[in-house]
Protein backbone atom coordinates (compact mmCIF):
# COMPACT_ATOMS: atom_id res chain seq x y z
CA UNK A 1 0.00 0.00 0.00
CA UNK A 2 1.17 3.63 -0.63
CA UNK A 3 1.36 6.31 2.48
CA UNK A 4 0.36 9.02 0.26
CA UNK A 5 -2.13 8.52 -3.50
CA UNK A 6 -2.92 12.04 -4.76
CA UNK A 7 -4.76 11.70 -8.04
CA UNK A 8 -5.86 14.40 -10.11
CA UNK A 9 -5.29 16.97 -7.22
CA UNK A 10 -6.69 20.34 -8.57
CA UNK A 11 -7.04 23.03 -5.97
CA UNK A 12 -7.77 27.17 -6.45
CA UNK A 13 -7.40 30.16 -4.46
CA UNK A 14 -10.25 32.51 -6.23
CA UNK A 15 -9.36 32.94 -9.69
CA UNK A 16 -5.37 31.54 -8.97
CA UNK A 17 -4.91 27.38 -10.10
CA UNK A 18 -2.08 26.39 -7.14
CA UNK A 19 -2.14 22.72 -7.43
CA UNK A 20 -3.20 21.65 -11.15
CA UNK A 21 -4.29 18.28 -11.72
CA UNK A 22 -1.54 16.13 -9.98
CA UNK A 23 -0.82 12.48 -9.49
CA UNK A 24 1.64 11.02 -7.15
CA UNK A 25 2.29 8.38 -5.00
CA UNK A 26 4.26 8.32 -1.85
CA UNK A 27 5.38 4.89 -0.93
CA UNK A 28 5.61 3.46 2.62
CA UNK A 29 9.12 4.11 4.71
CA UNK A 30 10.41 6.05 1.66
CA UNK A 31 11.54 9.71 1.62
CA UNK A 32 9.94 12.01 -0.93
CA UNK A 33 10.21 15.63 -1.60
CA UNK A 34 8.38 18.02 -3.52
CA UNK A 35 11.22 20.45 -5.22
CA UNK A 36 10.17 23.78 -6.88
CA UNK A 37 9.98 27.81 -7.49
CA UNK A 38 8.70 30.04 -5.29
CA UNK A 39 4.79 29.67 -5.44
CA UNK A 40 5.09 26.03 -7.46
CA UNK A 41 2.41 24.44 -5.59
CA UNK A 42 4.75 22.83 -2.66
CA UNK A 43 2.93 23.90 0.20
CA UNK A 44 -0.57 23.70 -1.15
CA UNK A 45 -0.53 20.29 -1.97
CA UNK A 46 1.21 19.38 1.83
CA UNK A 47 -1.45 21.47 3.44
CA UNK A 48 -4.00 19.13 1.65
CA UNK A 49 -2.43 16.42 2.75
CA UNK A 50 -2.21 17.55 6.16
CA UNK A 51 -6.18 18.68 6.19
CA UNK A 52 -5.59 22.64 5.87
CA UNK A 53 -6.19 22.88 2.72
CA UNK A 54 -9.49 21.45 0.68
CA UNK A 55 -9.02 19.42 -2.01
CA UNK A 56 -11.31 21.07 -4.75
CA UNK A 57 -11.01 18.30 -7.41
CA UNK A 58 -9.70 14.78 -7.56
CA UNK A 59 -9.14 12.21 -4.94
CA UNK A 60 -6.91 11.99 -2.18
CA UNK A 61 -5.70 8.76 -0.22
CA UNK A 62 -3.86 9.37 2.92
CA UNK A 63 -2.49 6.43 4.83
CA UNK A 64 -5.37 4.74 3.36
CA UNK A 65 -8.01 6.94 4.29
CA UNK A 66 -10.21 9.22 2.14
CA UNK A 67 -8.44 12.38 3.07
CA UNK A 68 -11.73 14.54 2.78
CA UNK A 69 -14.02 12.54 4.67
CA UNK A 70 -11.66 11.07 7.90
CA UNK A 71 -9.29 14.38 8.30
CA UNK A 72 -9.43 13.81 12.00
CA UNK A 73 -8.74 10.01 11.67
CA UNK A 74 -5.78 10.98 8.97
CA UNK A 75 -4.45 14.03 11.54
CA UNK A 76 -3.67 11.97 14.41
CA UNK A 77 -1.26 9.48 12.61
CA UNK A 78 0.25 12.03 10.48
CA UNK A 79 3.47 14.27 12.33
CA UNK A 80 3.77 18.04 10.61
CA UNK A 81 6.48 20.64 10.25
CA UNK A 82 4.99 23.94 8.93
CA UNK A 83 6.86 26.13 6.71
CA UNK A 84 6.07 28.82 9.06
CA UNK A 85 7.21 28.75 12.20
CA UNK A 86 3.59 28.01 14.71
CA UNK A 87 5.04 27.66 18.42
CA UNK A 88 2.63 28.77 21.23
CA UNK A 89 4.21 31.80 21.63
CA UNK A 90 2.86 32.00 24.77
CA UNK A 91 4.02 28.71 26.24
CA UNK A 92 7.72 27.96 27.23
CA UNK A 93 9.44 25.17 25.18
CA UNK A 94 8.46 22.25 27.26
CA UNK A 95 4.95 23.61 27.17
CA UNK A 96 4.92 23.80 23.92
CA UNK A 97 5.10 19.61 23.86
CA UNK A 98 3.23 19.05 26.96
CA UNK A 99 0.24 20.96 25.27
CA UNK A 100 1.20 19.55 21.64
CA UNK A 101 1.07 15.80 23.07
CA UNK A 102 -2.72 16.75 24.88
CA UNK A 103 -4.24 17.78 21.43
CA UNK A 104 -3.12 14.27 19.97
CA UNK A 105 -4.27 12.61 23.24
CA UNK A 106 -0.91 10.95 23.55
CA UNK A 107 0.59 10.06 26.75
CA UNK A 108 4.04 11.70 26.35
CA UNK A 109 5.54 12.12 29.92
CA UNK A 110 8.84 10.48 29.58
CA UNK A 111 9.29 11.43 25.81
CA UNK A 112 9.62 14.80 26.18
CA UNK A 113 13.06 15.15 27.73
CA UNK A 114 13.77 12.49 24.90
CA UNK A 115 12.41 15.04 22.57
CA UNK A 116 13.85 18.26 24.15
CA UNK A 117 17.69 16.15 23.96
CA UNK A 118 16.84 15.18 20.48
CA UNK A 119 16.13 18.68 19.38
CA UNK A 120 19.24 19.88 21.41
CA UNK A 121 16.90 22.22 23.50
CA UNK A 122 17.36 20.33 26.79
CA UNK A 123 19.19 23.58 28.47
CA UNK A 124 16.30 26.01 27.18
CA UNK A 125 13.50 24.42 28.11
CA UNK A 126 12.06 27.14 30.30
CA UNK A 127 12.45 29.51 27.83
CA UNK A 128 9.88 31.42 25.67
CA UNK A 129 10.33 30.13 21.76
CA UNK A 130 10.76 33.53 21.00
CA UNK A 131 14.13 33.71 23.00
CA UNK A 132 15.26 31.14 20.86
CA UNK A 133 17.29 31.48 17.19
CA UNK A 134 15.90 30.36 14.04
CA UNK A 135 17.58 27.59 13.81
CA UNK A 136 16.45 26.31 17.66
CA UNK A 137 12.90 27.24 16.18
CA UNK A 138 12.87 25.00 13.71
CA UNK A 139 14.13 21.83 15.72
CA UNK A 140 11.30 22.84 17.94
CA UNK A 141 9.19 22.79 15.59
CA UNK A 142 10.61 18.77 14.23
CA UNK A 143 10.68 17.72 17.71
CA UNK A 144 6.99 19.08 18.50
CA UNK A 145 5.99 16.78 14.63
CA UNK A 146 7.44 13.75 16.76
CA UNK A 147 5.13 14.00 20.27
CA UNK A 148 2.45 11.24 18.62
CA UNK A 149 4.93 9.10 17.04
CA UNK A 150 3.52 9.33 13.40
CA UNK A 151 3.61 7.08 10.77
CA UNK A 152 3.95 9.71 8.20
CA UNK A 153 5.71 13.10 8.60
CA UNK A 154 5.17 16.24 6.39
CA UNK A 155 8.17 18.51 6.31
CA UNK A 156 7.80 22.45 4.69
CA UNK A 157 11.12 23.46 3.93
CA UNK A 158 12.35 21.77 7.70
CA UNK A 159 15.97 22.88 6.93
CA UNK A 160 15.74 26.49 5.97
CA UNK A 161 17.55 28.74 7.81
CA UNK A 162 19.91 25.79 9.48
CA UNK A 163 23.03 26.28 10.01
CA UNK A 164 25.29 23.11 7.95
CA UNK A 165 25.78 22.00 10.94
CA UNK A 166 22.11 21.54 11.89
CA UNK A 167 21.15 20.72 8.66
CA UNK A 168 23.60 17.88 9.06
CA UNK A 169 21.34 17.03 12.35
CA UNK A 170 18.27 16.92 10.28
CA UNK A 171 19.27 14.79 8.08
CA UNK A 172 20.29 11.72 10.40
CA UNK A 173 17.40 12.71 12.23
CA UNK A 174 15.52 11.98 9.26
CA UNK A 175 17.74 9.33 8.38
CA UNK A 176 16.95 7.75 11.66
CA UNK A 177 13.19 8.07 11.42
CA UNK A 178 13.04 6.53 7.86
CA UNK A 179 15.04 3.69 9.24
CA UNK A 180 12.23 3.22 11.78
CA UNK A 181 10.01 2.97 9.43
CA UNK A 182 8.35 6.17 9.21
CA UNK A 183 7.42 7.68 5.82
CA UNK A 184 8.80 10.85 4.94
CA UNK A 185 7.33 13.89 2.74
CA UNK A 186 9.41 17.01 2.47
CA UNK A 187 9.73 19.99 0.44
CA UNK A 188 13.01 21.74 -0.04
CA UNK A 189 14.96 24.55 -2.03
CA UNK A 190 18.14 22.68 -1.56
CA UNK A 191 19.18 20.63 -4.70
CA UNK A 192 22.06 18.99 -2.68
CA UNK A 193 19.35 17.81 0.07
CA UNK A 194 17.36 16.63 -2.14
CA UNK A 195 19.55 14.05 -3.77
CA UNK A 196 21.09 13.29 -0.55
CA UNK A 197 17.67 12.40 1.18
CA UNK A 198 15.13 12.10 -1.03
CA UNK A 199 14.32 8.40 -2.35
CA UNK A 200 11.87 9.95 -4.85
CA UNK A 201 10.55 13.26 -5.60
CA UNK A 202 8.13 15.69 -7.71
CA UNK A 203 9.81 18.60 -9.58
CA UNK A 204 6.38 21.26 -9.64
CA UNK A 205 6.18 24.62 -11.66
CA UNK A 206 2.87 26.64 -11.93
CA UNK A 207 0.70 24.31 -10.13
CA UNK A 208 2.12 21.15 -12.16
CA UNK A 209 4.19 18.17 -11.48
CA UNK A 210 6.69 18.50 -14.52
CA UNK A 211 9.03 15.58 -13.31
CA UNK A 212 8.95 12.81 -11.11
CA UNK A 213 10.98 9.81 -10.06
CA UNK A 214 14.38 8.90 -8.13
CA UNK A 215 16.90 11.75 -8.83
CA UNK A 216 19.18 8.86 -10.33
CA UNK A 217 16.31 8.31 -12.81
CA UNK A 218 15.63 12.46 -13.57
CA UNK A 219 19.31 12.77 -13.93
CA UNK A 220 19.60 10.29 -16.42
CA UNK A 221 16.65 10.94 -18.49
CA UNK A 222 17.36 14.22 -19.21
CA UNK A 223 21.45 13.36 -19.00
CA UNK A 224 22.11 16.50 -16.41
CA UNK A 225 24.44 15.90 -14.10
CA UNK A 226 22.03 17.36 -11.40
CA UNK A 227 18.20 18.33 -10.61
CA UNK A 228 19.06 22.03 -11.16
CA UNK A 229 19.84 20.74 -14.71
CA UNK A 230 16.80 18.72 -15.23
CA UNK A 231 14.45 21.46 -13.99
CA UNK A 232 16.44 23.84 -16.38
CA UNK A 233 16.02 21.56 -19.66
CA UNK A 234 11.97 21.40 -18.62
CA UNK A 235 11.87 24.52 -18.25
CA UNK A 236 14.50 26.47 -19.54
CA UNK A 237 14.81 28.67 -15.97
CA UNK A 238 16.56 28.06 -13.24
CA UNK A 239 14.90 26.31 -9.94
CA UNK A 240 15.25 28.74 -7.42
CA UNK A 241 12.80 32.01 -8.89
CA UNK B 1 -19.98 22.47 3.45
CA UNK B 2 -20.62 20.40 6.55
CA UNK B 3 -21.68 21.23 9.98
CA UNK B 4 -20.69 18.50 12.20
CA UNK B 5 -20.96 18.90 16.40
CA UNK B 6 -17.82 19.43 18.22
CA UNK B 7 -16.00 16.94 20.00
CA UNK B 8 -15.96 17.97 23.72
CA UNK B 9 -12.37 15.93 24.32
CA UNK B 10 -11.24 17.75 21.63
CA UNK B 11 -12.78 21.28 22.94
CA UNK B 12 -11.23 20.40 26.50
CA UNK B 13 -7.83 20.15 24.87
CA UNK B 14 -7.91 23.80 23.37
CA UNK B 15 -9.96 25.33 26.61
CA UNK B 16 -6.74 23.36 28.99
CA UNK B 17 -4.32 25.50 26.56
CA UNK B 18 -5.74 29.05 27.36
CA UNK B 19 -5.78 27.93 30.97
CA UNK B 20 -2.28 26.89 30.75
CA UNK B 21 -1.34 30.52 30.02
CA UNK B 22 -3.58 32.13 31.96
CA UNK B 23 -2.56 30.89 35.21
CA UNK B 24 0.96 32.27 34.34
CA UNK B 25 0.00 35.32 33.48
CA UNK B 26 -3.08 36.28 35.89
CA UNK B 27 -1.48 37.70 38.70
CA UNK B 28 -0.02 40.12 36.84
CA UNK B 29 -0.88 41.82 33.87
CA UNK B 30 -4.42 40.82 34.03
CA UNK B 31 -4.85 41.65 37.75
CA UNK B 32 -6.39 45.41 37.03
CA UNK B 33 -9.47 43.49 34.58
CA UNK B 34 -11.05 42.73 38.50
CA UNK B 35 -10.52 46.36 39.41
CA UNK B 36 -12.59 47.78 36.72
CA UNK B 37 -16.50 47.15 37.95
CA UNK B 38 -15.51 47.65 41.22
CA UNK B 39 -14.44 51.07 40.12
CA UNK B 40 -17.98 51.69 38.65
CA UNK B 41 -19.50 50.62 41.84
CA UNK B 42 -17.50 52.97 43.89
CA UNK B 43 -17.98 55.73 41.62
CA UNK B 44 -21.71 55.60 40.52
CA UNK B 45 -22.88 53.28 42.82
CA UNK B 46 -21.42 55.44 46.60
CA UNK B 47 -20.79 58.82 44.22
CA UNK B 48 -24.13 58.78 42.44
CA UNK B 49 -26.08 57.33 44.36
CA UNK B 50 -25.55 59.51 47.52
CA UNK B 51 -27.90 62.06 44.99
CA UNK B 52 -30.04 58.91 44.55
CA UNK B 53 -31.36 57.36 47.14
CA UNK B 54 -33.37 54.58 45.34
CA UNK B 55 -34.77 53.46 42.29
CA UNK B 56 -38.15 51.96 42.75
CA UNK B 57 -37.75 51.41 46.21
CA UNK B 58 -34.20 49.55 45.62
CA UNK B 59 -30.52 51.70 46.81
CA UNK B 60 -29.22 52.51 44.10
CA UNK B 61 -25.64 51.28 44.45
CA UNK B 62 -27.67 47.82 45.02
CA UNK B 63 -29.57 48.24 42.33
CA UNK B 64 -26.46 49.17 39.98
CA UNK B 65 -24.08 46.53 41.67
CA UNK B 66 -26.77 43.61 40.64
CA UNK B 67 -26.20 45.24 36.72
CA UNK B 68 -22.55 45.65 36.94
CA UNK B 69 -21.87 41.71 37.81
CA UNK B 70 -23.57 41.22 34.09
CA UNK B 71 -21.33 43.93 32.21
CA UNK B 72 -17.89 42.26 34.35
CA UNK B 73 -18.76 39.24 32.27
CA UNK B 74 -19.11 40.90 28.66
CA UNK B 75 -16.01 42.94 29.20
CA UNK B 76 -14.53 39.68 30.03
CA UNK B 77 -15.30 37.43 27.10
CA UNK B 78 -15.59 40.52 24.83
CA UNK B 79 -11.48 41.23 25.07
CA UNK B 80 -10.94 37.51 25.01
CA UNK B 81 -12.87 36.81 21.53
CA UNK B 82 -11.61 39.88 20.08
CA UNK B 83 -8.18 40.75 20.44
CA UNK B 84 -6.96 37.49 22.17
CA UNK B 85 -8.26 35.41 19.12
CA UNK B 86 -7.34 37.86 16.76
CA UNK B 87 -4.15 37.18 17.61
CA UNK B 88 -4.12 33.53 17.87
CA UNK B 89 -5.78 33.24 14.44
CA UNK B 90 -3.80 35.52 12.35
CA UNK B 91 -0.71 37.07 14.36
CA UNK B 92 0.90 33.87 15.76
CA UNK B 93 -0.93 31.28 13.64
CA UNK B 94 -1.45 29.46 16.69
CA UNK B 95 -4.38 27.31 15.17
CA UNK B 96 -2.82 26.18 12.62
CA UNK B 97 -1.44 24.07 14.40
CA UNK B 98 -3.79 23.11 16.41
CA UNK B 99 -6.12 22.56 13.49
CA UNK B 100 -3.02 20.10 11.74
CA UNK B 101 -3.85 17.71 15.00
CA UNK B 102 -6.93 15.68 15.36
CA UNK B 103 -8.79 19.10 16.86
CA UNK B 104 -11.06 20.56 13.92
CA UNK B 105 -12.65 23.78 13.41
CA UNK B 106 -15.95 23.51 15.38
CA UNK B 107 -14.23 21.45 18.40
CA UNK B 108 -11.38 25.17 18.31
CA UNK B 109 -14.28 27.11 18.49
CA UNK B 110 -16.18 25.63 21.25
CA UNK B 111 -13.17 25.32 23.47
CA UNK B 112 -12.16 29.17 22.85
CA UNK B 113 -16.08 29.68 23.85
CA UNK B 114 -15.53 27.47 26.75
CA UNK B 115 -12.23 29.39 28.06
CA UNK B 116 -14.16 33.21 27.17
CA UNK B 117 -16.86 31.89 30.20
CA UNK B 118 -14.31 30.74 32.10
CA UNK B 119 -12.65 34.20 32.01
CA UNK B 120 -16.10 35.32 32.57
CA UNK B 121 -17.26 33.23 35.50
CA UNK B 122 -13.46 34.17 37.04
CA UNK B 123 -14.15 38.23 36.55
CA UNK B 124 -17.84 37.90 37.55
CA UNK B 125 -17.64 35.94 40.65
CA UNK B 126 -15.01 37.92 42.03
CA UNK B 127 -16.80 40.84 41.60
CA UNK B 128 -20.53 39.23 42.77
CA UNK B 129 -17.86 38.40 46.17
CA UNK B 130 -16.95 42.29 46.20
CA UNK B 131 -21.01 42.73 46.14
CA UNK B 132 -21.27 40.50 48.64
CA UNK B 133 -18.70 42.19 51.18
CA UNK B 134 -20.06 45.58 50.93
CA UNK B 135 -23.64 43.86 51.70
CA UNK B 136 -25.65 44.53 48.60
CA UNK B 137 -26.97 40.90 47.98
CA UNK B 138 -30.53 40.95 48.84
CA UNK B 139 -31.52 36.83 47.70
CA UNK B 140 -29.42 33.62 48.93
CA UNK B 141 -30.32 33.01 44.89
CA UNK B 142 -27.44 35.20 44.23
CA UNK B 143 -25.08 32.02 44.82
CA UNK B 144 -26.32 30.56 41.55
CA UNK B 145 -25.36 33.45 39.75
CA UNK B 146 -22.40 31.82 38.38
CA UNK B 147 -23.99 29.38 36.57
CA UNK B 148 -25.91 31.91 34.52
CA UNK B 149 -22.90 34.31 34.16
CA UNK B 150 -21.64 31.01 31.72
CA UNK B 151 -25.14 31.32 29.99
CA UNK B 152 -24.81 35.12 28.99
CA UNK B 153 -20.83 34.78 28.71
CA UNK B 154 -21.43 31.96 25.88
CA UNK B 155 -23.75 33.92 24.08
CA UNK B 156 -21.34 37.23 24.34
CA UNK B 157 -18.76 34.59 22.92
CA UNK B 158 -20.57 33.61 20.59
CA UNK B 159 -21.06 37.05 18.99
CA UNK B 160 -17.63 38.28 19.68
CA UNK B 161 -15.97 35.39 17.62
CA UNK B 162 -18.78 35.75 14.61
CA UNK B 163 -17.59 39.26 15.03
CA UNK B 164 -13.66 38.36 14.54
CA UNK B 165 -13.71 35.64 12.57
CA UNK B 166 -16.08 37.70 9.56
CA UNK B 167 -14.17 41.35 10.32
CA UNK B 168 -10.74 39.47 10.43
CA UNK B 169 -8.85 43.08 10.08
CA UNK B 170 -8.23 43.96 13.50
CA UNK B 171 -8.12 47.84 12.52
CA UNK B 172 -11.99 47.22 12.75
CA UNK B 173 -12.55 45.99 16.00
CA UNK B 174 -12.75 49.34 17.68
CA UNK B 175 -16.50 49.05 16.06
CA UNK B 176 -17.39 46.22 17.84
CA UNK B 177 -16.73 48.24 21.03
CA UNK B 178 -18.07 51.77 19.71
CA UNK B 179 -20.79 50.26 18.33
CA UNK B 180 -21.96 46.89 20.36
CA UNK B 181 -20.53 46.74 23.70
CA UNK B 182 -19.74 50.04 25.23
CA UNK B 183 -23.84 51.06 23.77
CA UNK B 184 -25.06 48.20 25.43
CA UNK B 185 -23.07 48.39 28.53
CA UNK B 186 -24.97 51.94 28.81
CA UNK B 187 -28.50 51.30 28.14
CA UNK B 188 -29.17 47.68 29.15
CA UNK B 189 -30.72 48.91 32.28
CA UNK B 190 -27.18 48.77 35.04
CA UNK B 191 -27.28 52.26 35.63
CA UNK B 192 -30.80 53.11 35.37
CA UNK B 193 -34.60 51.24 34.59
CA UNK B 194 -35.45 51.99 31.17
CA UNK B 195 -38.79 52.31 32.52
CA UNK B 196 -39.25 56.17 31.34
CA UNK B 197 -37.57 55.61 28.06
CA UNK B 198 -39.77 55.53 24.69
CA UNK B 199 -41.14 52.24 23.71
CA UNK B 200 -38.45 51.51 21.06
CA UNK B 201 -35.95 51.76 23.28
CA UNK B 202 -36.93 48.83 24.87
CA UNK B 203 -37.33 47.07 21.88
CA UNK B 204 -33.74 48.08 21.03
CA UNK B 205 -32.64 46.44 24.34
CA UNK B 206 -34.78 43.30 24.11
CA UNK B 207 -31.96 42.25 21.10
CA UNK B 208 -28.81 42.76 23.04
CA UNK B 209 -27.69 39.99 25.14
CA UNK B 210 -26.49 42.28 28.07
CA UNK B 211 -29.98 43.22 28.63
CA UNK B 212 -31.31 39.96 29.34
CA UNK B 213 -28.34 38.85 31.72
CA UNK B 214 -28.84 42.22 33.95
CA UNK B 215 -32.72 40.89 34.50
CA UNK B 216 -30.94 37.58 34.94
CA UNK B 217 -28.65 38.64 37.66
CA UNK B 218 -30.76 41.61 39.16
CA UNK B 219 -33.32 39.22 39.48
CA UNK B 220 -31.14 36.44 41.73
CA UNK B 221 -29.42 38.89 43.35
CA UNK B 222 -32.02 41.53 44.39
CA UNK B 223 -34.83 39.10 45.32
CA UNK B 224 -35.75 35.80 43.55
CA UNK B 225 -37.46 36.69 39.99
CA UNK B 226 -37.59 33.45 39.36
CA UNK B 227 -40.28 33.01 35.93
CA UNK B 228 -37.65 36.20 34.74
CA UNK B 229 -34.66 34.53 34.85
CA UNK B 230 -35.86 31.67 32.96
CA UNK B 231 -37.19 33.68 30.20
CA UNK B 232 -34.33 35.54 29.69
CA UNK B 233 -31.89 32.37 30.06
CA UNK B 234 -33.89 31.15 27.18
CA UNK B 235 -33.44 33.93 25.08
CA UNK B 236 -29.38 33.52 25.32
CA UNK B 237 -29.29 29.46 25.12
CA UNK B 238 -31.37 30.15 21.83
CA UNK B 239 -29.42 32.90 20.55
CA UNK B 240 -26.41 31.20 21.53
CA UNK B 241 -26.98 27.81 19.74
CA UNK B 242 -28.07 29.92 16.65
CA UNK B 243 -24.99 31.79 16.49
CA UNK B 244 -22.85 28.65 16.67
CA UNK B 245 -22.02 27.91 13.23
CA UNK B 246 -21.26 31.69 11.96
CA UNK B 247 -17.65 31.58 13.85
CA UNK B 248 -17.10 27.62 12.42
CA UNK B 249 -18.00 28.20 8.96
CA UNK B 250 -16.15 31.58 8.88
CA UNK B 251 -12.71 30.57 10.66
CA UNK B 252 -12.61 27.59 8.26
CA UNK B 253 -12.78 30.02 5.52
CA UNK B 254 -9.64 31.55 6.76
CA UNK B 255 -7.77 28.37 8.34
CA UNK B 256 -8.76 25.99 5.84
CA UNK B 257 -9.12 27.58 2.37
N1 LIG C 1 -4.12 31.22 1.47
C1 LIG C 1 -3.88 31.57 0.20
N2 LIG C 1 -4.71 32.44 -0.42
C2 LIG C 1 -4.50 32.81 -1.70
N3 LIG C 1 -3.51 32.34 -2.46
C3 LIG C 1 -2.63 31.47 -1.91
C4 LIG C 1 -2.78 31.05 -0.55
N4 LIG C 1 -1.78 30.18 -0.27
C5 LIG C 1 -1.04 30.09 -1.39
N5 LIG C 1 -1.55 30.85 -2.39
C6 LIG C 1 -1.04 30.97 -3.76
O1 LIG C 1 -0.95 29.66 -4.31
C7 LIG C 1 0.23 29.50 -5.07
C8 LIG C 1 1.02 28.33 -4.54
O2 LIG C 1 1.52 28.67 -3.26
P1 LIG C 1 2.33 27.66 -2.35
O3 LIG C 1 2.46 28.28 -1.02
O4 LIG C 1 1.71 26.32 -2.43
O5 LIG C 1 3.76 27.64 -3.09
P2 LIG C 1 5.13 26.97 -2.64
O6 LIG C 1 5.54 26.07 -3.73
O7 LIG C 1 5.03 26.39 -1.30
O8 LIG C 1 6.11 28.24 -2.62
P3 LIG C 1 7.35 28.58 -1.63
O9 LIG C 1 8.53 27.87 -2.17
O10 LIG C 1 7.49 30.06 -1.80
O11 LIG C 1 6.99 28.19 -0.27
C9 LIG C 1 0.98 30.83 -4.99
O12 LIG C 1 0.71 31.55 -6.17
C10 LIG C 1 0.37 31.52 -3.80
O13 LIG C 1 0.36 32.91 -3.98
MG1 LIG D 1 5.88 26.79 0.51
Amino acid sequence: MNAVEGRRLYKTYGELVAVDHIDFDVRERECFGFLGPNGAGKTTTMKMIYGLAGVDEGELRVLGLDARKERRKVKSRLGVVPQEANLDWDLTVRENLVQQALYYGAQADGRIDELLALAQLGQRSASKPRELSGGMQRRLLIARALINQPELIVLDEPTTGLDPQARLAVWDLLDGLKDGGVTLILTTHYMEEAERICDRLAIMDQGKIVAYGSPGELRDRYGQPNLEGVFIEITGRGLRE
Amino acid sequence: MTLAFPSLRMAFRVWRRDLRVFSSLWKGALLPTFLDPVLYLLAMGFGLGAYIASINGIPYKDFIASGLVASAAMWATAFETTYNVHFRMTEYRLYDNVLSTPVEVEDLVLGEMAWACTRAVIYGTVFLIIVALFGLIHSPWAVVTPVFIVIGAACFAAIGLSFTTIVGKVDYFTYYYTLFVTPMFLFSGIFYPLDRLPQWTHVVAWFTPLYHLVLITRGLILGPHLLSVLGNTLWLVVVTAGLFSVPVIWMRKRLVP
